[in-house]
């Protein structure tokens, strides 16, 4: 619509027709024309007046009638055109993306890397650090430190003041606490009509389902009843467990055989439920515990406990509480607490990402600087493809197109190319999630995996919008500040635009520096793995299998007898079979967890404070098998038994503990006869070499102690040997062994020692992994932004060089030239990188083992690669700049 | 708020159309120029002209400019679009059928006979 009016109401207009005012003048235009036709017929104004608007009629009606409809019509009139803008950006759009394929493939490729990188990490930190656990108001629910249920063999708890910092005495605080429950995780053996097979056991107490707020699929949980020792015993099943052993019959009241005890089904959990970690069945865990509590673990109870505060309860209220409760014990109690008297508890699911949170978030950190990086090279693209297209847009403001409407345009052109980097990268992210599943806790992974859900999508929406508009706005807004007169009687020629030239150059600076951290903090964490799996774990893993295996705790005199007998055979038939080198029993694998007991040299004061030493227990044949090399002194033999004098080996770092400066052999520790007895003493026959024990990350070998397992065959044990056969041949020997010597037991865990030390760095190098391929990525963007900005900076600069090729510059200083221009870009990319490499390395330093943060070797090596490869990078442009023909640019003018 | 759709109301819009088929015109001058053909016989509010005005705008029949009036004021000038022009073609063709049947039947000679 065309108007003429007055230059004030302009202003009023500037976001559009003003509609109610618009009315008042058609209005008023109307009653003053019949007005002043009244008073050419001689009436008085007055007169006119009243007389004018009785011919019109109601003037307030109509003037609300009016302004209502049309602004309703404006707003649908402004609607329709934004909509057809929009299709109309949206095809123009398309049509020139399509038109420049290779830049837009370039842009999207480069998008999808970043915005995958980053939704796949994103993922992982969700399901661990920010969806809600699934289960009844999660924030109510703590994670107590060092809680765990009393133990009492005769089924009585022993000390039952109300003042151990137990299960028990948590329950007690009523007002606190709505529930408390303990649960852990096991094994047992579960016996059917084919092979036996073990399998993974959650040992609850009977309220850890209601805590959680979690309820069985099918039949029902374990009732308060079932948490009294010696109740009838009963299970629940997983629905994997269900499907996989019962093909989803009807299961309850049948039967099962676990460890050679019988249970009665009651129960199936849902669906996708394995808390804790990925159980296959649930048996209850008695309050107290007995010597029964322990079927399913290797000799300690590895127990958690979890509280759901009451409502209303504020959890500082509550740690106070707490803190002051746990602060009244007697010192001596304290001692193993793990400082529960300072944080009795933390939020469960922060005690459940437990070390992961740090890693996560950095490597999630570590995909934010990447897709920024992809993010500077595609505002390098479009920038270039800007002023490529100068004529264009100035055609397109000469044509009428406002500068809005431009932007607008070229917004949408960057919005389609993320929208499609996105769909790439959310492909990316789904196939990124068995590794993201890894980076997750056990306990995590089978409540609450990684998964691509809405959040994700919309995270990836997000992250496609914000990077549509950083990569797009800039671009956008110095293409509608073209300046139109120009750029016509230019011709359209891209006329080297200084300040859009430094800008990229500026881009490609920030590009290196970001590379340059991530590479750096790569390094870092390659170097850290690199030490790790340098450090000598104490034996020599090539060449040794190994498996686990758990007797049924048989009761009476019988039971370790039998049990001398399978383990006898199984070592014997073993160690006759070929290519069989060595082979023996321990209770616990090296770099695994165990049980520390507390040692007293003889003649020690017993109120001196006492070291503790990892208990084990093991045949000659294991230190043989896994070449751990005997120090001094002997080794246990079959005739060191429960009724031979007490013996013992030990390491070498117990030696130094316990007897600094002395010869160990022969000397003797207070044994761990019944209380009350005759003093009971263990001599020491021989020592060993240190083993590492927990993770090949622990500072110092731990002080290791290891009795002849002739003595008291244990419950649990390993199987190992070595051989000269390949792995397949050397673990079915070692299955053979055991089906040969007990066709009913069952085996797990069996795996070459490889595998062991290798799952004890999973975690690390799956982070290590990652972290340089996200760096690598970075790498490789910010060279290819080098070898953009130096490649397109020559092909501007043509005319220029063919002059100062034609005035006499050789091919060399062209090149030269040319080489300059990088290796600036390059060593200012360094300055700024190693700034970022130096704060990046603190950040990362409680994940680095064997390493400073400064080490010089990563902060050498990493500025030298980046250097080397920008160089790499220029040179292609270079050269082609000295092959520059004068004669030839000249005449292309 | 609704209008019942009357017969006055087509005749009304009918009306509009015919005023402007003469060329642009401002709200004043279509009804000066509907007071002036009719002889004053319809007494249309004035008022009710506006709201019909901007509905044929709305249904694309007309289209309004500002201009200067005559005496040099602000103005909104409707004037009839290619729509509009069918538009009044029409109606005025079916009103004249319309006409021409109701007179014939006012001026009709005998009681109306039953044939079978």
């Amino acid at each position: 619509m065309k108007r003429e009016e007055p230059l004030w109401r302009r202003y009023l207009r500037f976001f559009g027709p003003d509609v109610a005012a618009d009315v008042d003048d058609e209005l008023a235009f109307h009653l003053d024309m019949r007005e002043r036709d009244l008073v050419a017929r001689g009436l008085t104004p007055e007169q006119a007046r009243a007389e004018a608007r009785r011919r019109f009629g109601d003037v307030e009606t109509i003037r609300h009638q009016l302004r209502k409809g049309d602004s309703r019509r404006l707003r649908r009139t402004r609607r329709i055109e934004y909509v057809e803008e929009l299709m109309q950006d949206l095809r123009y759009g398309l049509r020139t993306l399509w038109q420049h394929r290779g830049f837009s493939a370039a842009a999207v490729v480069t998008l999808a890397l970043g915005i995958g990188a980053a939704t796949a990490m994103f993922t992982a930190v969700d399901a661990a650090l920010l969806r809600p656990l699934p289960f009844r108001e999660p924030s109510r629910l703590v994670s107590l430190v060092s809680i765990q249920v009393p133990f009492a063999p005769g089924g009585n708890r022993s000390d039952d003041n109300g003042n151990t910092p137990d299960l028990v005495s948590v329950r007690a605080m009523t007002d606190l606490f709505e529930q408390a429950a303990t649960y852990a995780f096991g094994g047992l053996n579960l016996a059917g009509d084919g092979e036996p097979l073990r399998v993974a056991v959650g040992v609850v107490t009977p309220n850890l389902f209601t805590t959680l707020g979690v309820a069985p699929a099918v039949g029902r949980g374990f009732s308060q009843e079932e948490e009294r020792p010696g109740s009838a015993r009963t299970v629940i099943l997983s629905h994997g467990l269900w499907q996989r052993r019962f093909g989803g019959d009807s299961v309850l009241g049948r039967r099962l055989e676990l460890s050679g005890k019988t249970y009665e089904i009651i129960g199936v959990m849902p669906r996708g439920f394995g808390f804790p970690q990925r159980s296959d069945l649930w048996i209850p865990l008695t309050v107290p515990t007995t010597f029964e509590s322990f079927d399913a673990f290797r000799g300690w109870l590895p127990s958690e406990s979890i509280a759901r505060l009451r409502d209303g309860v504020s959890p500082e209220a509550a740690a106070a509480r707490l803190r002051d409760a746990w602060l009244r014990l007697p010192a001596e109690q304290r001692r193993y607490r793990n400082n529960a008297e300072q944080v009795p508890f933390v939020p469960f699911q922060a005690a459940l990402a437990g070390n992961r949170q740090k890693p996560l978030l950095v490597l999630l950190g570590a995909t934010t600087l990447l897709l920024l990086i992809g993010c500077a090279n595609v505002t390098n693209l479009m920038l270039v493809r800007a002023s490529a297209r100068r004529r264009e847009i100035a055609m397109r403001a000469v044509l009428g197109a406002s500068r809005g409407r431009l932007v607008r345009q070229l917004l949408t052109e960057s919005l389609l190319l993320s929208g499609a980097g996105a769909l790439g990268g959310i492909a990316i992210a789904f196939a990124g999630l068995g590794v993201m599943r890894l980076l997750l806790p056990v306990e995590m992974q089978s409540v609450a995996p990684a998964t691509v859900d809405l959040r994700v999508l919309g995270f990836a929406v997000l992250l496609a919008g914000l990077t549509g508009l950083l990569f797009g706005l800039w671009p956008a807004f110095g293409a509608a500040r073209t300046d139109v007169n120009e750029t016509m009687k230019s011709g359209g020629h891209a006329s080297n635009h200084r300040g859009a030239g430094r800008l990229r150059r500026a881009l490609v600076v920030f590009e290196l520096a970001v590379a340059l951290t991530l590479l750096s903090g790569a390094g870092l964490m390659l170097r850290s793995l690199g030490a790790l799996l340098a450090v000598d774990p104490g034996f020599e893993p090539g060449r040794v299998g190994a498996l686990e295996m758990t007797f049924a705790r048989g009761t009476g005199p019988g039971a370790g007898a039998a049990r001398l007998r399978v383990m006898s055979d199984a070592l014997d038939r073993l160690a006759a079979m070929p290519g069989i080198e060595a082979a023996g029993i321990v209770n616990d694998l090296p770099l695994k967890g165990g049980v520390s007991v507390s040692v007293r040299a003889e003649g020690a004061s017993e109120a001196a404070e006492t070291p503790f030493a990892r208990y084990l227990q093991a045949s000659a044949g294991y230190f043989q098998a896994l070449g751990i090399p005997l120090i001094s002194g002997r080794l246990m033999t079959p005739a060191d038994t429960d009724s031979a004098p007490k013996v013992m080996v030990i390491n070498q770092t117990l030696a130094r503990t316990v007897w600094p400066g002395q010869n160990p052999l022969g000397k003797r520790i207070h044994g761990f006869g019944p209380p009350g007895g005759p003093p009971e003493f263990r001599t020491v026959i021989g020592v060993v070499g240190d083993v590492r024990d927990g993770g090949l990350d622990n500072d110092a070998p731990l002080p290791q102690m290891y009795f002849p397992v002739y003595e008291q065959y244990p419950i649990n044990v390993s199987l190992v040997a070595r051989g000269t056969l390949d792995t397949r041949s050397l673990l079915g020997s070692l299955r053979r062994a055991v089906a040969e010597a007990d066709p009913r037991q069952a085996v797990y865990n069996v795996r070459t020692m490889d595998e062991v030390v290798a799952a004890s760095v999973a975690q690390r190098r799956t982070n290590t992994q990652l972290i340089t391929a996200f760096s690598a990525a970075a790498l490789l963007l910010a060279i290819v932004g080098v070898y953009g900005v130096v490649a397109y900076g020559v092909a501007q600069r043509r005319r220029e060089l063919g002059i100062r090729a034609a005035l006499g510059a050789t091919s060399s200083d062209l090149a030269r030239l040319v080489a300059r221009e990088g290796l600036a870009m390059a060593v200012a990319g360094v300055v700024l990188g190693l700034a970022g490499a130096y704060a990046c390395s603190r950040v990362i330093a409680s994940m680095l083992y064997g390493v400073t943060p400064t080490d010089a070797a990563t902060f050498v090596l990493a500025p030298s690669l980046l250097l080397v490869l920008v160089v790499g990078a220029t040179l292609v442009p270079a050269r082609r700049a000295a092959r520059l023909d004068p004669t030839e640019v000249m005449r292309a003018d | 708020m609704p209008e019942p759709v009357d017969l006055l109301r087509g005749t009304l819009d009918l009306l509009i159309l015919k005023a402007l088929s003469w060329g642009k015109a401002h709200g004043y001058a279509v009804a000066r120029w509907i007071e002036q053909a009719t002889d004053d016989a319809l007494q249309i509010e004035e008022g009710s002209l506006y709201p019909a005005l901007h509905r044929l705008e709305e249904r694309g029949l007309i289209e309004s400019t500002w201009g200067l009036s005559e005496n040099n004021r602000r103005a909104r000038y409707y004037t009839l679009t290619g729509d509009g022009r069918r538009q009044l073609k029409q109606e005025s063709a079916m009103w004249s059928r319309f006409a021409r049947a109701v007179f014939a039947a006012l001026d009709a000679p005998a009681s109306p006979a039953v044939t079978t």
